[in-house]
């Protein structure tokens, strides 16, 4: 399935490279942190404000704008920065731009993507900085992060499961960067690989982000497949309830533009999980 | 005799209640509990809709509760009401203008399904309830504190 993907994506017009690099973006969540948070704000032009307990980061321009967006930016330094944390002048990223997920991106994704993304308008909007505290100003500090914690790995299907587990497995761990919300995080910010979607109480803005691994007490191992795809693509809880608090968003830029396919994908991966209690 | 009497009883406490105005207490209560009843009443819904339970029987009469509750929305945040056991957030009574847009929607858009339920056309159902779903989720994402 994956070689065919290639071929045809290899084979086809600009066209359908932009329309499939669109679906991933969709499946990226990017258009969410590259948007300013106001009602008229104008799409991937970047400035939303994202608190973080290490300060707040302002989302760039991501437009093909020469100046202030991505415009001058070759495919290779776009990939560059997906997969690996490096900026165009080789500097290393923050992780709040979630990097350490999309490292497991297919280089081929990250090129639709590019494609996709250079197919927008050009809006010319200057980034902010980040404020953030003193000793984390220095861009060398991410570098210290990324030395620390930071070892990019590329996507390997797991051959012992079918396909559904291993696209919702791509799809949640690097597309979707799930884990960057739903995981617990060590006190300089890596995630607890041992506690996968096991709920994040301090979570991006300081919300409490809830436990999605089939626990039954503390995640969601009473909802059924359906119910999740169901969820993922309008948005309400088994009971009815409606999420909301970034989750909402999430649906509408991301899970509800997905395949019925994929949201099925995601469902199978997330009920195959190891359940696990709320992280202490 | 007797029913004239609980009747008088009952025009006393519809008297009463009508004489003073509700309590923040009281009014939080009430949201939960109308918000609760349109909760239940799309899962209900959705489950009839999606073949899961069948209760074509009972499709329309949820679709008429929670159209009713949605009519409701926009009054179930009175002045005051921003304090104690409560989700909601500030900012519902910083924008007034704004939010009660949005309550204009979930009244538009649970009144259209009851619509679409009514005519028992079924694309025009599974059209009507996405409005829903993101007028519920759209109000969710700014107005209600989630922990």
């Amino acid at each position: 399935m994956l070689a065919a993907g290639l071929l045809w994506a290899a084979a086809a017009p600009a066209d359908s490279v932009i329309e499939r690099g669109r679906y991933l973006a969709a499946a990226g969540g990017c258009v969410s942190c590259h948007t300013e948070d106001r009602d008229d704000a104008t799409p991937w032009a970047g400035g939303r404000a994202l608190a973080t307990p290490f300060g707040t980061f302002y989302s760039p321009n991501i437009t093909p704008d020469r100046d202030t967006g991505i415009g001058a930016w070759t495919e290779a330094q776009f990939v560059t920065a997906l997969r690996e944390g490096r900026s165009p002048n080789g500097a290393a990223y923050f992780p709040a731009f979630p990097y350490p997920a999309y490292a497991g991106m297919e280089v081929e994704d990250a090129r639709a993507i590019y494609a996709y993304l250079m197919s927008l308008a050009p809006v010319s909007r200057a980034n902010q900085s980040h404020s953030l505290p003193w000793y984390l100003k220095m861009r060398l500090a991410a570098r210290g992060w990324q030395w620390l914690f930071f070892r990019p790995q590329p996507f390997v299907a797991d051959a012992t499961r079918d396909a559904d587990w291993n696209r919702g497995a791509y799809l949640v761990r690097h597309l979707g960067h799930c884990g960057e919300c739903h995981t617990p995080r060590r006190a300089l910010g890596a995630l607890r690989a041992g506690e996968e979607m096991a709920g994040n109480p301090v979570g991006p803005e300081d919300r409490k982000v809830p436990n999605i691994t089939p626990d039954e007490k503390d995640g969601i191992g009473d909802w059924s497949l359906s119910d999740i795809e169901l969820f993922l693509e309008i948005g309400m809880l088994p009971d009815g309830d409606f999420a909301g608090a970034g989750m909402g968003q999430v649906i509408d830029d991301n899970t509800s533009q997905l395949t019925p396919a994929d949201r099925h994908a995601i469902a199978v991966y997330l009920k195959a999980l190891p359940p696990r209690p709320n992280p202490r | 005799m007797r029913r004239i009497i609980s009747s008088a009883v009952l025009f006393l406490l519809a008297a009463t209640s009508v004489a003073q105005a509700a309590t923040p207490e009281d009014s939080i209560k009430y949201r939960k509990a109308v918000m609760e009843t349109m909760a239940g009443h799309i899962a209900a819904i959705t489950m009839i809709f999606s073949g899961k339970i069948d209760a074509q029987a009972y499709l329309l009469s949820h679709a008429e509760a929670l159209a009713a509750a949605g009519d409701e929305v926009g009054k179930l945040f009175p002045a005051g009401s921003g304090v104690g056991k409560t989700e909601a957030l500030p900012l519902i009574w910083q924008e007034t203008e704004r939010f009660q847009k949005d309550a204009d929607a979930a009244k538009a858009a649970t009144a259209q399904l009851r619509d679409a339920i009514k005519s028992g056309d079924k694309a025009a159902i599974g059209k009507a309830l996405k409005p829903v779903g993101d007028s519920c989720k759209g109000c969710h994402d700014r107005y209600r504190q989630e922990d």
